[in-house]
């Protein structure tokens, strides 16, 4: 019996896995394709104002717009596999595997950019989601365990300032009137982080107020989840005969009900974690944080960097599918009911 | 349209070289530079600061805008001329660089010679030729590589035309047509006087030598797409560090010599460009004083330029300039056959136009500019004259005339009666193309309501902003209406008048099969050939004239721009030629 379970698990994860690979093909090849159909024309963007029907042949020509999209969207697959070659002759130049593209605007091979960028934003979403998990779990555990009195009174003000309160309100007003009113950080060193493991102090110092910006809002709704589901948890039938077989609070809390009224906040933190490990687009911007987020919409907005779009949008729904799956297999080892189903 | 969007790369592309000839005319710049007192410290560090990730080109080759060419030119790259790094009208004046003198025309002005200073290097110590310098020109051919920058070499240089309108020579990569290029720019035995062989008399060519695109480039030392992120120096200071989103440092370099160059007065030791901020931070540092021997490349925000501009603090004022810049922003009505084709449908919108609505959502006329009388800026100075008509009729009134564009349009009824139909048929109406923005959609509320008034209809088309500026060729074909701005490559009007109402790159609107057009384009191209300098003045103020008397553009504005450094930066004046600090000379007070 036991092999047959582990059998159907195994081809229960490849079945995942080849979906999980078909949906990441099918959104990059869905990426090319609204590019395509969109109404501008990347080779005249990076024109001078004496711009000829010449130049901008050319410029089809380096964007490797000058084939087919389906032609494009290989030569980028292929790319992530065997690298690729740009320009012709003494000048070319390569991007190695795995080659997102080359962005003319930052003269960088994108996957060096993602390099460069992922760190941070890894740092941002960690340390947030650390900060939310932590905070918004137990505020609302607290808030359940003490229902109606002073503490579930003050964790509901909380909830409601933490959900109303939009992150580019809260980073800003952390900004100008924290960080730079007190000098906490020179302004012109905003974003500068440090390595971790090297410099801990100086890691600390760059992504303290970011991370706590981005939990404000998670930890709220996390706290206002937990406390319902705790509560919801604490009148099931098997707590109350845990209680009638005279169990501790505490051992309830920590044997039985904790584990069933988490098992879907780990579905949604893990959920929400890997959204975010594709930019937070907006704290990124304010706190100055050289990440995906900060990165994805500069190419939208200001350089039209289509290999850049196209890389961090493919990159982010990457981490929500792969996490998605995760997540899933992740439930079925917790959630006895779902591993028999 | 404000400074800020004014810095697309389109647009701006054709800024900073304005001179004034003779005849120097300022328009009474408002500024707290403090070049003039005290005696420059030597040393420290001078930050400046931006929102934006990068500076969209380093390589001289592919720099088209004036605030870049006038930063990197006082720091890192020379030039065979450049402007005189001086206050006012001075600032204006051609000065050798590299070379000995402004240039030697010949064969009226199908020739020029210039001659290397001797001991002038680049950072490695090796001495700058004129191989050097004619490989930096041939950079500009490879277009297929470097679309960004100017494109007057492939203009000017003898060599012949394909059919396809492109040269024969494809640059230093492909070496297709070496030959010819070899023959239009000429090196002296010594590889250090250069000749420049045109295929038309180029009266301001010299002016054009103040661009780093026709400035030196190492042959060996280029790398192609890379060398923007790192070109080689040939100025007081080299790149020691430069990360998109982060900072650009420069250092000092030690190879160059002062005795080498008269024009440059490097103080700090150090140099340090920090990309990336908020703007809401960057606003905060400015308006704070918070880094004092810092310099914000990028204007206000415009509620915090409003305040900070008005505000009453010496300290403040101490910090700020407020002056006009080289650009005229405009309102252009096509007048292609079926389009705006009728010049009474023109002047009813001139006259329509509410401006003064349109100033006070700006801030005012003190960070607004001055209504324009045509294309041709009074910077310009000597091309510059006061036009009759357009602002100058009496009919004209800030506010709009309603009445006196009613008036015409009932001209227009029986002179033009299609055009007429649609520009007051309910169910048709004259397309008009803006920018996706807030502030934009502001502005077509209020253009609209005066249009109204006249009985003009307008029906609006948004472009995205990041967009509209590489679509403005399309426009020609789509719409009756859209703005768009301009700024003249040099002092001379020959980089303003042919490129917008002429056969050069940014007339998307003209009626060119018209006998009136064709005799205008013959008037244009005489004046570009002109060698008298007074005659060609007097010729493109005729031509403004015209341009302005047929309403191809039914609104121009003289913008103006505004500065802000921290309290501890020194040395700082508005470069007249640039449009933009005089970098060069600023330096960091203890």
């Amino acid at each position: 019996m036991k092999i047959r379970k582990r059998e159907k698990m195994l081809k229960y994860i490849s079945r995942r896995l080849a979906y999980t690979l078909f949906l990441i093909l099918f959104v990059s090849i869905t990426v090319y394709f609204i590019f395509d159909l969109l109404p501008v024309d990347p080779a005249r963007l990076i024109c001078s104002k004496q711009c000829t029907p010449q130049i901008v042949e050319a410029n089809r020509h380096k964007l490797g717009l000058d084939v087919p999209v389906l032609e494009q969207w290989w030569r980028f697959i292929q790319g992530l596999f065997s690298g690729r070659t740009y320009g012709d002759g003494e000048v070319s130049f390569s991007c190695p595997a795995p080659a997102f593209g080359y962005s003319y605007s930052r003269h960088e091979c994108v996957t060096t950019m993602i390099g460069k960028a992922f760190p941070v934003t890894f740092s941002l979403a960690l340390g947030a989601f650390i900060l939310w998990i932590s905070v918004g779990v137990s505020l609302g555990i607290l808030a359940a365990r003490k229902k109606g009195k002073f503490a579930d009174r003050a964790s509901s003000v909380f909830v409601l300032v933490g959900t109303s309160l939009p992150t580019f309100i809260t980073g800003i007003l952390v900004v100008l009137f924290i960080v730079l009113q007190f000098n906490l950080v020179n302004p012109l060193e905003l974003g500068d982080w440090a390595n971790p493991f090297t410099d801990p102090f100086g890691w600390l110092k760059a992504f303290f107020f970011p991370c706590a910006t981005l939990a404000l809002s998670y930890a709220a709704t996390y706290t206002r989840f937990t406390r319902s589901n705790v509560i919801e948890t604490s009148s099931e039938d098997y707590i109350r005969t845990a209680r009638a077989k005279g169990l501790s609070e505490k051992v309830i809390l920590r044997k039985h009900t904790l584990r069933a009224a988490l098992a879907p906040i780990a579905t949604i933190a893990g959920l929400d974690f890997a959204g975010l490990l594709g930019g937070a687009i907006i704290t990124e911007g304010i706190f100055g944080l050289n990440g995906l987020g900060k990165m994805s919409i500069t190419a939208v907005l200001e350089t039209y960097d289509l290999p850049v779009i196209v890389a961090t949008t493919l990159i982010a729904s990457t981490f929500l599918v792969v996490m998605n799956l995760i997540v899933d297999i992740l439930y079925a080892f917790l959630d006895p009911r779902v591993r028999q189903s | 349209m404000s400074v800020k969007k004014m810095t697309a790369r389109r647009l701006i592309a054709s800024l900073s070289a304005v001179a004034l000839a003779t005849g120097v005319v300022t328009m009474g710049a408002t500024s707290g530079a403090n070049a003039a007192v005290e005696k420059p410290y030597t040393g420290g560090t001078l930050f400046y600061y931006t929102h934006a990730d990068n500076f969209p080109n380093l390589d001289p080759t592919r720099m088209y805008t004036g605030r870049d060419i006038a930063l990197f030119g006082s720091y890192l790259m020379r030039t065979l001329v450049t402007y005189k790094p001086a206050v006012g009208p001075a600032g204006t004046t051609l000065v050798a660089d590299l070379a000995t003198n402004t240039g030697v025309p010949t064969n009226k002005a199908k020739n020029w010679t210039f001659t290397l200073r001797p001991g002038v290097t680049w950072e490695d110590g090796s001495a700058i030729t004129c191989a050097d310098v004619k490989y930096g020109w041939s950079r500009t051919f490879a277009i297929d590589i470097y679309q960004e920058g100017p494109t007057y070499p492939i203009s000017w240089l003898d060599i012949p035309t394909l059919d396809d309108g492109s040269s024969a020579y494809k640059g230093p990569y492909l070496k297709t047509g070496q030959a010819l290029f070899d023959k239009s720019i000429t090196c002296s035995a010594d590889n250090r006087t250069i000749k420049f062989n045109l295929k038309r008399s180029v009266p301001d060519f010299n002016y054009y030598m103040t661009y780093l695109s026709a400035g030196p480039v190492p042959a060996k030392k280029d790398t192609g797409e890379k060398y923007d992120l790192r070109p080689f120096a040939s100025g007081p200071y080299k790149i020691e560090k430069n990360v998109s989103g982060e900072e650009m440092v420069l250092v000092r370099n030690t190879k160059w010599s002062k005795a080498s160059d008269p024009v440059r007065t490097p103080y700090p030791d150090e140099v340090v460009f920090k990309f990336g901020l908020n703007e809401d931070v960057r606003d905060d540092i400015i308006m704070n004083d918070s880094i004092a021997n810092g310099v914000s490349l990028d204007s206000l925000q415009l509620a915090n330029n409003i305040t900070f501009f008005k505000s009453t603090n010496p300290k403040d004022a101490a910090r700020r300039m407020n002056n006009y810049d080289p650009y005229v922003t405009y309102l252009t009505a096509n007048n292609s056959a079926g389009r705006v084709d009728c010049l009474e449908v023109r002047k009813a919108i001139f006259f329509a136009i509410n401006n003064k609505a349109l100033i006070d959502l700006s801030g005012g006329l003190e960070f607004y500019g001055d209504m324009g009388d045509g294309i041709v800026k009074p910077l310009l100075g000597a091309d510059y004259a006061p036009t009759t008509g357009n602002i100058h009729d009496p009919n004209f009134k800030i506010e709009g005339n309603p009445d006196y564009a009613k008036t015409l349009l009932a001209e227009a009824k029986t002179k033009c009666p299609a055009t007429y139909d649609r520009a007051t048929n309910p169910d048709k109406g004259l397309v008009y193309i803006r920018p996706d923005t807030a502030s934009s959609k502001k502005t077509a509320v209020l253009v609209q309501a005066a249009m109204e008034k006249a009985g003009i209809v307008l029906k609006y088309q948004y472009e995205a902003q990041g967009t509209y500026n590489a679509k403005l060729e399309e426009f020609k074909k789509t719409s009756d209406l859209f703005s768009s701005g301009w700024g003249p490559d040099w002092a001379n009007a020959s980089t303003v008048i042919p490129e917008l109402w002429g056969e050069g790159c940014c007339n998307y609107t003209n009626n060119k099969k018209t006998p009136e057009y064709t005799a205008f384009i013959a008037k244009v191209n005489k004046a570009l050939v002109e060698l008298d300098r007074k005659k060609q003045s007097a010729m493109w103020k005729e031509l403004n004239q015209y341009g302005m008397d047929q309403y191809w553009f039914v609104r121009t504005v003289f913008g103006k721009s505004q500065q802000t450094w921290g309290s501890k930066v020194g040395g700082v004046y508005y470069w007249d030629a640039q449009g933009s600090f005089g970098f060069g000379q600023l330096y960091v007070k203890y």
